[in-house]
């Protein structure tokens, strides 16, 4: 999902990246507020493993492939939509400027796209399924799924005022391989919070008294 | 489990699927690529992708960056080698970055 430069004018880049911005200081407000001594290696564990599992494209069919984004896991771990956009802008930085992964100039939309709208959209389902259904595991899955359609969509509605796809092909071609690939984010998001919960299972237990 | 030795083994994780994704990942385009192919007719939806499609064909951007490790290597010299030199080193920048701007702004709120 990560947008070359070639694929967005460089005018609408800029206005992507104006909102990019906006979000990302609300992001390091949070960060001045939530972060301490103890959740700094924590944020950065997880940044290293969401890059990491963002290298590893597995097959969806279809001639297509997709990796984790992490959107809605950072923002499930670390218990706010903020953190998915701290941790996803500067993911984004590094598979932008040393691995040419995703534009320079479209890294602003990038952050739009898996940051802000992976991040709320996973952080809010999670906590509206958490509510209504009471499993964790379940919630966060369905979740994680949606955090990678939904900026999906948001992508090819990108793509279609950049001219670069047409809107209804964009869409369905868009939605059909992230609808796929978002069950590869569901299984790895619901498996990594097992594992974290299981491991240290206070980081979750706080995210539960924030969420209540 | 303690901290540090869950944080130990998260780093141990990350390195490891860094290593196993060169080797194991998935050589089809993503999905963002696959639509640029279908919209370009040059797959059908849910045909397989061609081995010497250009994605980024259909774009019209002007601006150009060399990146120092394009697609996660280090050039087809260093083949495989190279590509796990650049996945370990992606995932222990991101690691570091993290950490030091983290640090940096629990260090400046005090």
């Amino acid at each position: 999902m990560h947008i070359p430069d070639a694929f967005v004018p460089l005018g609408q880049s800029i206005v992507y990246w104006i909102i990019a911005l906006v979000f990302v200081a609300l992001a390091l407000k949070w960060a001045r507020s939530e972060l301490d001594d103890e959740k700094v290696p924590l944020v950065a564990v997880l940044a290293a493993g969401i890059f990491a599992i963002q290298a590893f494209n597995l097959p969806v069919g279809m001639g297509t492939s997709g990796h984790l984004v992490g959107g809605a896991l950072a923002a499930i771990v670390l218990g706010s939509p903020f953190a998915a956009v701290f941790i996803l802008t500067l993911v984004l930085l590094i598979q932008g400027i040393i691995f040419g992964d995703g534009g320079l100039t479209t890294m602003g939309v990038n952050i739009i796209n898996m940051g802000v709208i992976g991040g709320f959209v996973g952080y809010y389902t999670y906590g509206a399924l958490k509510g209504i259904s009471g499993n964790t595991y379940a919630a966060a899955a369905f979740a994680a799924w949606l955090a990678c359609f939904v900026p999906a969509l948001a992508a090819a509605i990108e793509m279609a005022i950049a001219g670069t796809f047409p809107l209804v092909p964009g869409l369905m071609a868009m939605g059909l391989y992230h609808a796929a690939i978002g069950i590869i984010e569901g299984v790895i998001t619901a498996g990594a919070i097992y594992l974290i919960a299981n491991a240290r299972p206070d980081i979750m237990e706080k995210r539960a008294e924030v969420a209540a | 489990m303690e901290m540090k030795p869950f944080l130990v083994a998260g780093v141990a994780l990350a390195l490891l699927i860094g290593v196993a994704a060169v080797f194991l990942a998935s050589g089809d385009p993503d999905g963002l690529e696959s639509t640029a192919l279908f919209v370009q007719n040059e797959k059908s939806i849910t045909g397989p992708s061609p081995e010497d499609g250009d994605a980024e064909a259909i774009g019209e951007g002007t601006f150009e960056y060399e990146a120092p490790m394009p697609d996660y290597g280090l050039g087809e010299v260093f083949g495989k080698p190279g590509e796990v030199v650049a996945v370990l080193v992606g995932t222990l920048v991101a690691l570091l970055l993290v950490f030091g701007v983290g640090k940096a702004i629990t260090t400046t709120k005090h």
